[in-house]
């Protein structure tokens, strides 16, 4: 049985051997829009390696493996332009210590992981909720204006984009956290 | 990467060769690199339209035949149109080219046909230089 981790793109590279699935790996990303994630699935044990240095060399974002019943799941993140210049506009930050202070003391709190479901399914901070940043405007309803939310992805971005979007909306105590999971020393969880 | 280059040479025949020079050659292309590749003697098979019929395993490596079908390598000539999609340059020595009596009609389209300081020109930039 294989879980389900939510991406954009699968690429089924099983029973190909070296160098087919970086070769079709890097056809299928540059086609991809940039903050998508793609599952290559592949058998080549060469891959392991591999597509981690592709991923690497190539400045995209390597989420994580899941090897299940010999086959290899690779997860990449197609790199975009503003992640590499790092734009933060809201003003109102917490560092990653911050909120793991508060988190220890017991402070009412939520994480809201606005990363993909795949990168959150590797690791993310225990209990947060996850809503991906595109997916934001139309899940607005399970959230709760009146709460504090401490909002974060992989290096404070997207998470800035979340609060300027929940600030419009009516949301009063918002926290973008830096610089965010990339730098996450606290404890996590996956699936 | 985008200003890596990979220079190589093929200047043997055999199977070996090929999958040797090819499989570099198209997984650089696949980090970005500018890669060509210039055969020469031997290696000018590579790129020969008969090139299935001319590629063979050596005799101490007969025993791979198998091995590589097992896990499903792709051809010489799909490795070929892989290589020239991501825009690998495949260079053919003029001078062995001429000294062997071939034509241009021998080889598969998208060769460029050109001498060693063509390929030198792009080799001079070139980080990785390789010679199989």
């Amino acid at each position: 049985m294989s879980s389900i981790i939510e991406t954009n793109h699968v690429l089924e590279c099983e029973g190909l051997a070296c160098p087919m699935p970086v070769i079709r790996t890097k056809k299928v990303m540059d086609a991809m829009q940039p903050g998508e994630v793609l599952e290559v699935r592949a058998t080549d044990k060469g891959s392991v390696a591999d597509l981690q240095s592709w991923a690497k060399r190539t400045g995209h974002q390597y989420i994580g493996l899941k090897e299940e019943n010999g086959v290899f799941r690779h997860f990449i993140r197609k790199a975009s332009d503003s992640e590499v210049k790092r734009e933060v506009k809201f003003p109102q930050t917490i560092s990653n210590d911050e909120l793991l202070q508060k988190l220890a003391a017991g402070e009412s709190v939520i994480v809201l992981d606005v990363r993909e479901p795949a990168e959150y399914a590797f690791a993310r901070i225990p209990g947060a909720v996850s809503i991906p940043l595109g997916q934001l405007e139309k899940r607005l309803d399970q959230l709760d204006p009146h709460k504090e939310y401490a909002v974060i992805c992989r290096t404070g971005n997207r998470s800035d984009m979340a609060c300027r979007i929940l600030a419009e909306k009516g949301f009063a105590k918002l926290k973008n956290v830096l610089p965010g999971m990339s730098e996450w020393q606290g404890p996590t969880e996956s699936n | 990467m985008a200003n890596k280059k990979v220079a190589i040479i093929a200047s043997s025949g055999g199977l070996e060769t090929a999958y040797k020079a090819l499989n570099i050659a198209t997984a650089a292309a696949a980090l970005d690199a500018q890669v060509a590749i210039f055969f020469t003697f031997e290696g000018l098979q590579i790129i020969h339209r008969e090139a299935a019929k001319m590629l063979r395993l050596k005799p101490e490596n007969a025993g791979m035949e198998e091995g590589l079908k097992k896990i499903n390598v792709p051809s010489v000539s799909q490795l070929l149109e892989l290589a020239k999609e991501s825009g690998v340059r495949l260079i053919a020595c003029q001078m062995t080219v001429d000294a062997m009596g071939l034509q241009k009609e021998h080889f598969i389209d998208g060769v460029e046909f050109a001498g060693a300081a063509a390929f030198l020109d792009f080799a001079f930039d070139a980080q990785i230089t390789l010679n199989f």
